[in-house]
């Protein structure tokens, strides 16, 4: 419970109406895209950087922890309040202040939605490419804590790639601005990249300078059909071996191709074993001399290789895409989301590595993977009701974990460690490496107020 | 738990994956998470867990729900989080009754046919001249009152039973709905017009009652069922004639055609008769497009710019959108302009706008603007409320935008 006194402090800040410490309220910030869930002290919506501030002062005062929540879509439960603390809300933050298509820079709040930002920008004829399938519900802020990434982020890079400065409240309350609007590298030590994905355990972001681009003259989706996940992955190894960078290059298997059917109707084969869904982008006149020679590489495994021919099938397609993850409660109520990542040539392996976990426990697993980048996202289905099942994908997750290290992968590519991966982290991680991780946020937060237990146990 | 039970693994199929919150108007313009579809859905779980005890702050939740049907079309997972919400609304109905300003002030009136006209003689009488008198009270409640129509006289009691015409092509039962009788009876007679002007005969029983909607969607199962009992007797039994059971207010259609049958799901007995009457209930434009509208007819000398409002239950409850569309386009010189999410709620959502004003009134200023940005002399729609809470909207923002039901429109396009 917080003290009368801090909850009359946070509504002066804030406001009577951004401060929840009803019970109701505080379920509702309790949860986020994992089955975990807690209960915070109370939850504070600020709407400026010096409400953040006055609010980093006061809990320093009283010693109360703070996680720092966007929508709450993470995988990873880094919005848990799974410690004594307030969840600082960003989801009142939604200013776009600037839209310089001159310079390619946006300056946003934190709470902005990454889709309501790329309508804004494409009035201009630019957009923000990284585009985590979430990107209709998470924010800006979310996007940064996460690193998150996306189809796009095969050609065009992470989130980390497209974020030129930040605003950031630290922990001492104090406002630090790292880099800016410059694409060259600013001096010193580079700050924003050390924000961007640490997850909300190093400083509160207040404003964030994006980088946009121009959106290409011309593109061309495909999709490549086949009898099995295994023959999939090979085009996907071909296509890179190639040396040849497709926008997106999507992977789903007949679990998911069925499961987003269901609900989109795009009208991908449900007997298919997997799809691939390829986009090039460009100039116009390039167009047909990408399909082809993809087509070329594709059709010799692939049962069926076709090029969408209308913006509305291509919308379907990306809509099925996107409700991926979304759509496999169909099947079972729950689902753990794993994030493994390989080097691109070792993808075929790891699809193999993944049939074979599904075999040994015995456990359902969809496979959708942003296969360009070597990062599959095994959707492990149970129903968490039954104890017993449950424990059973918790060994599994772990093989599929320790297969990816097995392959020169890592357990997390861009979904985050949070709460869920931590157990991990020392696997992937030499002592000293992990030491250095404690040390970059002692000297951030030496009290350790700023998502507490999330990423690294001090 | 009982009425949460039913609907218990649906609760449990939502993974929280957050979908619906670019659906949810309430969520996107607060950025409350217990006002968007995916709070929602979990304090109701938690109410179905035993893990959380119904209070004022959970019927808050529930019950400032647009029921718009947005989430539902938005879930990967085929979740109804507008279903969950009716669901929870049942439920707290069976627990402790209807908040009180709900029972005595709306729904009471709204299930009577004399209060009703009562109620709606407030706005032109003498309340209305005292509200007039109080300074800001224009709006009560972002409902624009002073501008709020009346009818002289119930449209039910201005026409006879039966209208009949010289060739008789159809026979059309019309269930005018409390609106168009008590509020916009213009609007009915537009409809009663344009039907006769392509040949069908109208029969209009006078013992018609408000189709139970607003009752059903605060959870007063038995009100809603009296009162749909009633209807469904009248058009098949009294007036069996009657080819078609047409109404120009998309609520009460896609209640009269789809929440009867959940209403009587657990009377198998009746539930036939209610199927019988379900598939005769037609909705104006959808019935107009289908008999066919005699272009050759239709006149009109300026030209004339029209966007279009889909209303929710048009929408997302009947999945109406062509034929208004088709209709508007049928008229000469009309250039049709659409405006950006023309099928997002207006912000009208029954009683929302009157217990949680500030939320539909952000809704409305949105849909407002959205309107402006079409440059359109006229917004047409299928809905008598999304009328009202478009043109007070409108009002507000001092823009000219006329707001008519698509009846209204063809009507008008007549010569005579
Ligand atoms: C259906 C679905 C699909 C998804 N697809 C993808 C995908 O394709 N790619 C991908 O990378 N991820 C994906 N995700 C995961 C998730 O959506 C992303 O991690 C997203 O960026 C999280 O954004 P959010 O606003 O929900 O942030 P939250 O979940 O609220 O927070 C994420 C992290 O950022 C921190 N944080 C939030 N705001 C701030 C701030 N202002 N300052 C400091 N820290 C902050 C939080 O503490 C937390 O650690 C998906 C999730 C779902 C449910
Ligand atoms: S209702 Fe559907 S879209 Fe919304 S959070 Fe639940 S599963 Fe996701
Ligand atoms: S019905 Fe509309 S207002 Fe209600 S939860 Fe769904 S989207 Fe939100």
């Amino acid at each position: 419970m917080l003290s009368q006194t801090v909850v009359k402090r946070l509504k002066e800040i804030v406001g009577e109406k951004n401060v929840v410490t009803d019970k109701v309220g505080l379920l509702t910030y309790g949860y986020d895209g994992t089955l975990l869930s807690g209960e915070a002290l109370g939850v504070v919506s600020p709407q400026t950087t010096e409400q953040v501030v006055e609010i980093v002062k006061l809990m320093n005062e009283h010693n109360i922890k703070l996680v720092p929540r966007g929508a709450g879509t993470n995988e990873s439960g880094g919005t848990i309040p799974s410690e004594e603390s307030v969840v600082i809300s960003f989801t009142k933050m939604t200013k776009i202040h600037e839209i310089d298509t001159e310079n390619f820079v946006a300056v946003v709040e934190p709470g902005v939605i990454n889709f309501d930002l790329q309508v804004e920008l494409e009035k201009k004829k630019f957009y923000f490419p990284p585009d985590p399938s979430s990107f209709k519900a998470s924010t800006i802020g979310g996007n940064v804590g996460e690193c998150s990434g996306g189809p796009k982020c095969f050609k065009y890079g992470v989130t980390r790639d497209y974020i030129l400065g930040l605003e950031v409240v630290l922990p001492n309350g104090k406002v630090i601005q790292t880099g800016g609007r410059n694409f060259q590298s600013e001096p010193g030590y580079d700050l924003t990249r050390i924000i961007v994905g640490a997850e909300g355990t190093l400083g509160l972001v207040t404003k964030v300078f994006v980088r946009i681009i121009p959106i290409p003259r011309a593109k061309k989706t495909m999709l490549a059909i086949y009898d099995k996940v295994e023959d999939a992955s090979q085009t996907v190894a071909d296509i890179v071996a190639a040396g040849i960078i497709p926008t997106t290059l999507e992977l789903m298997d007949n679990l998911l191709i069925n499961t987003t059917e269901d609900f989109t109707h795009a009208g991908i084969p449900r007997d298919a074993g997997a799809v691939l869904i390829i986009e090039v982008d460009g100039y116009p006149e390039d167009m047909d001399g990408q399909v082809k020679t993809i087509g070329d590489i594709a059709k010799t495994i692939a049962k069926e290789f076709k090029v969408a021919q209308s913006a509305v099938e291509v919308d379907q397609i990306w809509t099925s895409r996107r409700s991926a993850f979304g759509s496999v409660a169909r099947v079972r109520p729950s689902y753990g989301v794993n994030d493994i990542t390989v080097p691109r040539s070792n993808f075929p392996k790891a699809i193999g590595g993944v049939l074979k976990v599904a075999k040994d426990f015995d456990v359902t697993i969809g496979v959708v993977a942003h296969a360009g980048d070597g990062n599959l996202h095994p959707l492990i289905l149970f129903d968490q009701r039954n104890k017993e099942e449950t424990e059973t994908v918790h060994a599994a997750e772990q093989a599929l974990c320790m297969m990816a290290l097995d392959l020169e992968g890592t357990i997390s590519g861009e979904h985050g460690i949070g709460l869920v991966k931590k157990k991990y982290l020392d696997k992937e991680f030499t002592p000293a490496a992990m030491e250095a991780f404690r040390k970059i946020k002692r000297s951030f937060d030496p009290t350790n107020r700023f998502n507490p237990g999330k990423v690294i146990d001090l | 738990m009982g009425v949460l039970a039913d609907v218990y693994e649906m609760l449990n199929t939502c993974n929280k994956c957050g979908g619906c919150h670019t659906a949810c108007k309430t969520y996107k313009l607060t950025g409350s998470e217990e006002m968007s579809t995916r709070g929602r859905i979990q304090l109701i779980k938690a109410v179905a867990d035993g893990k959380l005890e119904p209070n004022q702050e959970y019927e808050d939740a529930i019950m400032s729900c647009l029921l718009c049907g947005e989430c539902a079309v938005t879930c990967p997972n085929g979740v109804h989080g507008n279903e969950l919400v009716m669901a929870a609304r049942r439920d707290l109905k069976l627990r402790k009754g209807i908040k009180p300003f709900a029972k005595s002030f709306a729904l009471n009136t709204l299930a009577s046919p004399k209060r009703l006209g009562m109620g709606f003689s407030l706005f032109k009488g003498v309340g209305k001249s005292v509200l007039n008198k109080i300074d800001g009270l224009d709006y009560f409640r972002g409902i624009d009152i002073r501008n709020f129509p009346t009818a002289k006289k119930p449209f039910l009691e201005q026409v006879p039973e039966k209208i009949t015409v010289q060739h008789p092509k159809h026979k059309v039962g019309f269930y005018v709905g409390c609106f168009l009788n008590y509020s916009l009876d213009q609007t009915a007679h537009s409809v009663v017009k344009v039907l006769t002007k392509n040949d069908c005969e109208v029969i209009i029983p006078k013992d018609q009652v408000c189709c139970g909607l607003p009752q059903y969607a605060y959870g007063d199962f038995e009100t809603a069922k009296r009162n749909a009992r009633i209807t469904i007797d009248t058009f098949l039994d009294k007036y069996s004639d009657a080819e078609v059971v047409l109404t120009a207010c998309a609520s009460c259609a896609a209640m009269l055609r789809h929440d009867y049958l959940t209403l009587f799901a657990d009377e198998p007995s009746y539930l036939s008769k209610v199927k019988l009457f379900s598939e005769k209930v037609v909705e104006f434009s959808e019935y107009m497009a289908k008999i066919g509208v005699d272009q050759s007819k239709l006149h009109n000398s300026s030209p004339l710019t029209i966007t279009y409002h889909d209303p929710c239950h048009m929408v997302r409850g009947l999945k109406v959108t062509k034929q208004p569309r088709q209709l508007l386009q049928m008229i000469p010189r009309v250039e049709y302009k659409e405006m950006f999410e023309a099928n997002r709620c207006c912000g009208a959502a029954g009683l929302i706008q009157a217990f949680y004003h500030e939320v539909s009134t952000d809704i409305t200023v949105q849909k407002t603007q959205n309107i402006k940005d079409t440059n359109a002399d006229l917004v047409a729609t299928s809905c008598p409320a999304c009328m009202l809470r478009l043109q007070g909207g409108i009002n507000k923002a001092g823009q000219k935008q006329k707001v008519m039901h698509v009846a209204d429109v063809i009507a008008n396009a007549y010569e005579d």
